[in-house]
């Protein structure tokens, strides 16, 4: 009640004024008439009433206190003028808000990341029970579980809950009317949208059985791609589409919430899997990810027992396969966020944190400047009577003003984070990454702001208000009489600007330098020279081996034919980055080992130039021939340290292999050894054997093509030549991302490229705001000393000695903090070097430059003020006192 | 005229509250009527009616309506809540406990 009476008063506040005032005015009526009556004149009578009544004004304030929104109306009033303050010296409010702004939106933008990644649910049902079950090798901890493995799993599930699978794999989509193009599409156990919880926005799910042969000819699509290729349009429900060139029907459209780049949402579309006798039957071809939801009264301790029981009873029952397979399960939140939630973001948070607290420093120092200059004032308040609360009020109000400001700018400075990396994550079917600015973000940047603004704006206050007020007033406001305190208080903060400017810099500098050293660590192979792009041929037009050989023929015929091309290739993988294909292999000659422990290798499987392509050597033997086809013998090639492992100092060449499998081993012969080569992978390979053998042995469907251009032709200018030539062969093949091979590997090492320009963008930050820091110092301090310089030029000295004298200052400061600084910034390194072990981190000479830059920079910032040393006239600046 | 008296600290409240329970009476109307009651022996200090009546108001103890008065004018007239008629019994009960201890010890000491 008393509430909603405040309230009405408040808002009715004119009202409410006006209606005290008459009351008052008709009380001084009655009064003065009453006196009337007593004989005195009018006049007199109107006067005596008012000296009767007492001090209109400060009864009507006293008045007003009683509403109980004296407190609120002041603080309006203190806002008002706080804000008459701020825009008085626009200069100044600029910059502290751009300073807080940029270090809050550093740090809302990594918080942004963390929101959209760690702290968004997955768009689940009941997310807490659901989690992906894997099987760890040696050579693999998140491995997939084969078909027949997963059929087991849904048999012996028991009460534990149910079981969904899926698998992803490119496949080549048509319709009439569109240009084909290469689509991410999972295929699926009927039961994994009804598992997952997920509605259908158009359509409807899987039914039950659709993933048995002849029902399974239907497609869910998502959302992302329903409204990029079929404009959105529900009459797509029930139409007729060519997935790998056989007809499909589309039955349902995936909401857009599942569009999340974490888990699912990069699919394209789905279909259900086809459980033929022989697939349901696979135990070797381990590659079906795995999703549980565990019953209600099934714990997640309980789960885990469960699942790897299973894996310990394949491992039983199937030791051939399975000796060295364990299974385990991983919550699928946790699996969203991945690996780079232990370490990555922490330290991009930590790292937007220094940006933060040098933009801190900066505003304290900033609103410390300004309120040392306002000194006078507050000692005239304070000896006035104003209590510290209404010295402090102003300034608090002040500070307020600013973090909303801040606050603002940095949601806008977070909302251009998610703009680019959205764009910079965006692959060639449109998916990408996206940090959504939420209200918990938006939230963050507020709540962050104000307390820097209240902590950063209010410490200087404080000095302020420890001011002795005799002696500033003695000293009529010049310089900073007794500031030794908060002279030191300021060194103390540009020395810290440095050293966590030092800090970002050097982690910039490091990380630049070491995925640089990654990109250029192709020993062994070229990509400069290479175009490569990935063809899936559809199994309804291709289905017989017979017919892929032939295209194969075919398409290195007319590639290499190509004016400008010096060698053509068709092959698994390109040597940029690790091969998935992994196989067990049987050495001739040596022990045959356990069943299921045999060596693995990563296999790649090439067309004869493809060694010539990237520039890959030979050292022993031969490379593959056109001669090894189908109908030759087996032969393969190995790599450098494959053959010392297996074979010792022994020649290799001659010696046989066979892939690991039941039954009589395939032997083929070792015809070659390569070079050895590394990758630009920044995950370390836990396959360290290669293995090559000829693509005419083992025709694939899926397969790179990659050309090498002759000296001096640029690789870009040959891509359209060669997608014609594969289109003259068959007008619907796509080919997905044909570009020169380096920028393909830019473009997949994206989010190592990203982490690179925001710790680049973090250094740059930090360097500009120090470097504004320790200027501005400078700059007052040139101000304040005035008098003192002038004196020493009047006494003899020369410019370039108060020059010396100004920049000495800064620089020791500068230096005192980059050297702390790069205590910081070995510390980062660590951090980098174990969280990205392909990247070397622990570069000196990159220490020294970066110092070098932070101090050289800083030298600037100083001289710039301290130039102004030539301009003092002796003269002046003394009659001035 | 008889001497003039100021109020007690604390008890132009109560005053004011009683005088309400009589029946709604506008801010002249209450200084007027403390004066008359008094026999203009009490000297009430117009600067704390005013903030007094509002600081009731804000309690709940009184409200207020805007009314023609008889002689055709609009005035603010201020009338006794039932928190506030529980307000007087709870205050004139402690002065009258108040006021008995007091002569007690004044007479007794």
């Amino acid at each position: 009640m008393t509430f909603f009476r405040r309230l009405r008063h408040l808002f009715n506040r004119r009202r409410s004024e006006a209606e005290m005032a008459e009351e008052m005015r008709q009380h001084l009526e009655h009064r003065a008439s009453e006196f009337v009556g007593d004989g005195l004149p009018p006049d007199e009578a109107r006067y005596a009433a008012q000296r009767r009544f007492g001090n209109l004004a400060s009864i009507q304030e006293q008045a007003r206190e009683a509403h109980g929104w004296g407190w609120l109306e002041r603080f309006l009033k203190d806002l008002q003028f706080a804000a008459r303050q701020l825009l008085r010296s626009p200069g100044f409010s600029l910059l502290a808000i751009v300073t807080l702004g940029l270090g809050i939106g550093a740090n809302t933008s990594m918080f942004s990341l963390v929101n959209g990644i760690m702290l968004k649910p997955l768009p689940y049902a009941d997310l807490d029970r659901l989690s992906a079950v894997y099987r760890a090798t040696p050579q693999k901890s998140d491995g997939g579980l084969a078909p027949a493995d997963f059929l087991a799993l849904q048999k012996a599930r028991g009460s534990y809950g149910d079981f969904a699978a899926y698998r992803m794999g490119r496949v080549s989509l048509s319709d009439p009317g569109q240009a084909a193009q290469i689509a991410f599409a999972a295929q699926t156990s009927a039961n994994l949208f009804s598992l997952l919880g997920v509605p259908m926005h158009l359509g409807r799910a899987f039914l039950p059985g659709e993933d048995t042969p002849g029902r399974h000819r239907v497609v869910i699509l998502s959302q992302r791609i329903w409204l990029n290729r079929y404009g959105g349009s529900p009459a797509v429900i029930g139409r007729k589409i060519r997935v790998d060139g056989e007809p499909h029907e589309v039955i349902g459209v995936l909401p857009p919430s599942f569009n999340d780049w974490r888990h699912l949402g990069n699919f394209d579309f789905f279909r259900p899997f086809a459980f033929t006798p022989e697939f349901a039957a696979e135990r070797r071809q381990a590659d079906l990810s795995v999703v549980a939801r565990r019953d209600p009264s099934i714990g997640p301790a309980q789960a885990a027992a469960f699942i790897a029981e299973q894996g310990a009873r394949a491992a039983r029952e199937f030791p051939e396969i399975n000796a060295e397979a364990s299974w385990r399960t991983v919550s699928l939140q946790q699996e969203a966020v991945g690996s780079s939630g232990d370490m990555v973001l922490p330290m991009l948070v930590g790292l937007s944190a220094f940006v933060l607290l040098i933009a801190c420093s900066n505003l304290a120092n900033l609103l410390l400047a300004r309120t040392m200059a306002r000194s006078r004032e507050f000692a005239v308040r304070g000896a006035l009577g104003a209590s510290r609360l209404q010295l402090l009020r102003p300034l608090a109000a002040e500070a307020l003003l600013l973090s909303l400001a801040g606050g603002t700018l940095a949601i806008f400075v977070a909302g251009w984070f998610r703009d680019w990396a959205a764009i910079r994550s965006t692959g060639d079917n449109g998916e990408q990454v996206y940090f959504a600015v939420d209200w918990l973000v938006m939230g963050w940047a507020f709540l962050a702001s104000l307390v820097t603004a209240l902590a950063f704006g209010l410490a200087p206050a404080l000095f302020a208000l420890r001011l002795d007020l005799n002696h500033t007033l003695k000293s009529g406001g010049r310089g900073a009489p007794g500031g030794r305190g908060h002279q030191r208080f300021r060194q103390i903060l540009i020395v810290g600007q440095f050293a966590l400017a030092m800090v970002l810099l050097a982690g910039a500098a490091l990380f630049i330098r070491g995925l640089h050293d990654l990109h250029h660590r192709r020993s062994g192979w070229e990509s400069a020279q290479a175009v490569t792009g990935a063809i899936v041929l559809p199994a309804g037009t291709y289905g017989e081996t017979e017919k892929i050989a032939a295209f194969h023929r075919l398409a290195l015929e007319r590639l290499a034919a190509l004016p400008g091309i010096e060698a053509a290739a068709l092959a698994s993988a390109a040597p940029s980055f690790h091969w998935t294909d992994v196989r067990k292999f049987l050495v001739e000659g040596l022990d045959r080992p356990e069943p299921g422990r045999e060596p693995a290798a990563m296999v790649n499987t090439i067309s004869p130039r493809y060694l010539d392509v990237f520039g890959l050597r030979v050292i022993a033997g031969r490379g593959f021939l056109d001669r090894d086809d189908r109908n030759a013998p087996r032969v393969y090639l190995v790599s450098q340290s494959t053959a010392r492992a297996f074979f010792g100092a022994a020649d290799p060449v001659g010696r046989r292999l066979a892939v690991a499998r039941d039954g009589a081993p395939a032997w083929g012969e070792i015809v070659g050894v390569v070079a050895d080569f590394e990758n630009v992978d920044p995950d370390p390979n836990k396959v360290v054997h290669r293995v090559y053998q000829p693509l005419a042995q083992e025709p694939r469907r899926q397969f790179e093509l990659a050309v090498r251009v002759g000296r001096g032709v640029s690789p870009a200018t040959v891509v359209d030549a060669v997608r014609s030539a594969i289109t003259d062969l068959d007008p619907d093949l796509p080919i997905r991302r044909l570009q020169p091979l380096d920028q393909s590997i830019a473009r997949t090492l994206y989010q190592l490229g990203v982490l690179r320009d925001m710790l680049g963008a973090f250094g740059v930050l930090g360097l500009a705001l120090a470097s504004l820091g320790i200027y501005g110092v400078i700059a007052r301090t040139m101000a304040q000393r005035t008098g003192e310089f002038a004196i020493r030029l009047a006494i003899g000295a020369r410019v370039s000695d108060i020059t010396r004298l100004v920049l000495g200052s800064g620089v020791r400061l500068a230096l005192t903090g980059s050297a702390l600084g790069i205590i910081g910034a070995i510390g980062v390194s660590r951090v980098l070097a174990s969280a990205f072990p392909g990247v070397r981190a622990d570069n000196l000479s990159v220490l020294a430059a970066t110092a070098t830059l932070l101090v050289a920079v800083a030298l600037l910032a100083c001289w710039l003020p301290a130039r102004r040393a030539g301009k003092i006239n002796a003269i002046d600046a003394l009659r001035a006192e | 005229m008889a001497e003039k008296s100021e109020l007690l600290p604390g008890t132009l409240d109560m005053l004011i509250l009683r005088v309400l329970s009589r029946g709604e009476l506008h801010g002249w109307g209450i200084t007027n009527r403390l004066e008359q009651l008094s026999q203009s022996a009490l000297q009430v200090d117009e600067g704390s009616l005013y903030p007094a009546l509002y600081r009731m108001e804000d309690k709940g103890w009184i409200e207020a309506e805007w009314r023609v008065t008889e002689n055709n004018r609009r005035a603010k007239y201020y009338s006794l809540t039932r928190a506030g008629r529980k307000q007087l019994e709870k205050e004139q009960e402690l002065w009258e406990r108040m006021s008995a201890i007091i002569t007690t010890v004044m007479q007794t000491a």
